[in-house]
């Protein structure tokens, strides 16, 4: 029993944003008020032993909606060296996110129910974020037969992708956006022509030129999106785009929703925060795919947040370990280490600059991603389960890699303190995280 | 002037005068190479290792005859005898080098960067003998003794470098430099291998070959990597060659006694023709002299600290 007092309590779903008392029983909201008393909250919760109940003054913080990632890679099977199900559980409790969405581009690949159901269960067993597995949408990500789509949904599979590459074949994506509609579940794009992208390892531009890298031209996304879009209308199928990453993608994007087609999209908030510019020839923690845009790219990011062309913000939570990214930019793999940072680095980059109110992140990293999705989660009002965030924006930290849950150390912002974190999470009305610490469960 | 630097990896952070002080130091140097016996004493004891994970037996050899001559012990650490080829990481090579405790490494990579990841871990000088197409700064070097020496300076003189300058070291390098030391850079190439974005490095962009030569007091012309047809980057060499490779005719358009130049090692009826390399015009034999004593000057500078004196 829970009893969060005077919190700033942000929930779009009711237009909500004020300081409200919040009570939790059985892991369900039970109350949302303006200052209750104590025989009030008794009264709820059914008890008369107040000492029954964790009462936590909320004042100066904010109480949003566990924040619900699209896009994490959790490395499990098969990769553990750079991170498991339980480390990358651990770390979105500690990020803030009481669910996740676990990329199918593991080793085997998650092409068959059996792995689904590994996934879930091993998710289920960490006891940490909810973690629903994304299913690949071709069998070995070889781009060539669709998986069981039915059966894998049935064992648990919220979406499908072949995310870590895009497919290639334009009559492949369509035959998935296709059969993907028996499923009712979002085919998640990973936009990318790997004849534009050739051997590139950051985005193509003066930079790149400067630099001595090989550029990934912009056109390498856009016109997958492009292509994907206008299936998505033909087939009448769900597309979701990850990680949008250039000016055009967002046009094409705005443009499809303009004339009905069912797509959302999502952004990372590396993309929104760093550019090609902040890439250095010894930095390869910068190294990502898609790679740190234009500031004219990150500029129609923010804008395309703004009026709703991009419905959600995603880690792309990347890990790979220090020996793999201790190597020439060239050489080093892609990938970005977020879950313990995002949320710290939109706060301090977007929201303290007033380019997104707190309203807005939660839409954008909870509510939106719970409806696209159907999760559960994604609000806070009576009745719903208590998956909730204290977030205090005065708390300040230095990212170390001595201090991460995950168990890479590939974050831009290692060495750097950063303000405004989640002091609390619970999921399912269970207290998982307190004071930056995972609580371990007896 | 004193050196300071430990190390050589690209011309972006060296003044003018730093470069002026390489050249000038590599005057003397150019003196020994003329003399019947050539050894000093002066890197006595000093060791240098070459690294080289692209074979380039011209710019091995010329570093190796630099240190050599000098009186350097040098070791070659490349691809075919080492465990470069069982896959070692560039990281646990370097940790190796730190542990042998040598004095100077010269590394050549074909990823960029791969010279200042050397240098943050080692204790030892590195100089970057090219990495990937990032940078190639004593190519840049010997190309400016070779221009100072015929054309006595660089203010106000027009320099052409025409050819591949999206994927070449030689040019992002050259260009560098040139800027600094008070020369006119216009570079010349197809638009495929001279992309817009190579405006960065703000100089004169052109697809016309024969617009840009009026005028020129020296044209570098640079190799062309003929396997790029295959990837489309132009449509066959002998259109390439139409439009962009240096003859003897095509030289006149300077109204000049202009300098012609190239990195080597030469596409002949490519690039150049073969009565342009070889006629009195050329200082392309020039180029590979002029590298072995810039080499010896930077080597000297970064490791022979400046304590004793070069000539005798
Ligand atoms: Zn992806």
């Amino acid at each position: 029993m829970l009893w969060i007092k005077n919190v700033n309590l942000v929930d779009p779903t009711q237009g909500l944003s004020g300081v409200r008392d919040v009570v939790v029983r059985d892991g369900i909201i039970s109350a949302i008020q303006e200052r209750l008393q104590e025989q009030d909250v008794l009264a709820v919760l059914g008890t008369a032993r107040i000492e029954e109940v964790q009462q936590i003054d909320g004042s100066g913080k904010y109480l949003f909606s566990g924040l619900i990632d699209v896009h994490v890679h959790l490395r499990e099977p098969g990769q553990e060296d750079k991170e498991d199900i339980r480390s990358g559980s651990r770390a979105a409790v500690r990020g803030g996110f009481t669910s996740i969405l676990a990329m199918a581009n593991t080793s085997p690949v998650i092409d068959q129910r059996a792995l689904v159901e590994f996934v879930r269960i091993q998710g289920q067993r960490a006891g940490m974020a909810r973690v629903y597995p994304i299913a690949a949408v071709t069998k070995g990500f070889k781009g060539l037969e669709l998986v069981e789509m039915m059966d894998m949904r049935d064992g648990g599979a919220v979406g499908f992708s072949d995310d870590g590459k895009g497919i290639q074949n334009a009559e492949m994506m369509r035959l998935a956006l296709e059969y993907a509609k028996l499923t009712g579940c979002p085919i998640i794009s990973h936009c990318e022509d790997n004849d534009l992208a050739g051997n590139g390892v950051m985005r193509r531009g003066e930079e790149s030129a400067r630099l001595g890298l090989r550029g990934i031209p912009a056109s390498a996304e856009s016109v997958m999106v492009a292509r994907d879009v206008l299936l998505a209308g033909e087939t009448g199928g769900k597309i979701h785009i990850a990680h949008v990453s250039t000016k055009e993608s967002v046009q094409i994007i705005r443009a499809a929703k303009n004339i009905g087609i069912d797509v959302t999209a999502e952004v990372n908030p590396h993309h929104l925060l760093l550019t090609d510019k902040d890439v250095t020839l010894t930095g390869t923690s910068f190294k990502v795919n898609p790679p740190l845009p234009s500031m004219e790219d990150q500029e129609a990011l923010l804008q395309g947040l703004a009026d709703g062309t991009i419905d959600m913000l995603a880690t792309d939570h990347a890990p790979h370990t220090w020996e793999e990214k201790a190597k020439p930019f060239a050489e080093a793999p892609f990938g970005i280490n977020a879950l313990e940072t995002a949320l710290a680095a939109v706060w301090q980059g977007l929201v303290v600059k007033g380019l997104l109110s707190p309203e807005q992140v939660v839409k954008l990293w909870s509510l939106n991603p719970a409806r696209r999705f159907g999760l559960a989660g994604g609000t806070i009002q009576v009745g719903s389960a208590a998956d909730m965030v204290l977030f205090d924006p005065l708390y300040k930290e230095m990212i170390t890699a001595e201090s991460l849950e995950s168990k890479a150390q590939n974050t831009p912002f290692l060495g750097k303190e950063m303000q405004g974190f989640p002091v609390m999470t619970w999921v399912n009305g269970e207290l998982l995280m307190e004071n930056r610490k995972i609580l371990d469960r007896k | 002037m004193k050196w300071k630097r430990k190390d050589l990896l690209d011309l972006e952070n060296l003044t003018a005068e730093e470069i002026k002080h390489i050249l000038h130091t590599a005057i003397p140097m150019k003196e020994i190479l003329g003399r019947p016996i050539k050894k000093l004493p002066t890197l006595r004891g000093k060791s240098v290792v070459l690294l080289f994970y692209e074979s380039s037996t011209r710019t091995r050899t010329s570093f190796e005859n630099a240190a050599k001559i000098l009186g350097a012990d040098t070791t070659n650490f490349s691809v075919a005898q080492s465990s470069v080829n069982k896959g070692e990481s560039l990281l646990d090579t370097a940790k190796t080098l730190q542990a042998m405790n040598v004095d100077l490494v010269i590394v050549r990579h074909s990823s960029s960067g791969s010279a200042e990841f050397l240098a943050d871990i080692l204790n030892a000088g590195v100089i970057n003998g090219g990495d990937g197409q990032h940078a190639h700064p004593t190519q840049a070097l010997l190309d400016y003794f070779t221009i100072q020496d015929h054309l006595g300076g660089f203010e106000g003189k027009k320099v052409v470098i025409v050819g591949d300058i999206l994927h070449s070291r030689v040019a992002r390098s050259n260009v560098v430099g040139l800027k600094k030391l008070g020369a006119e850079v216009t570079l010349v190439g197809p638009p495929t291998l001279l992309p817009p974005e190579m405006k960065y490095l703000g100089v004169k962009i052109s697809h016309h070959l024969d617009q840009e030569l009026p005028g020129a007091d020296a044209v570098m012309a640079l190799r062309l990597q003929l396997e790029r047809q295959q990837s489309g980057l132009f449509p066959s060499i002998r259109e390439y060659s139409k439009l962009y490779g240096l003859n003897k005719e095509r030289i006149k358009l300077t109204g000049k006694d202009t300098i012609v130049m190239h990195p080597g090692p030469m596409n002949r009826g490519v690039e150049i023709a073969s009565d342009l390399a070889d006629s009195v015009q050329s200082v392309i034999e020039e180029q590979v002299t002029n590298g072995v004593a810039v080499r010896m000057a930077l080597i000297y500078l970064l490791i022979g600290g400046g304590t004793v004196n070069v000539v005798d």
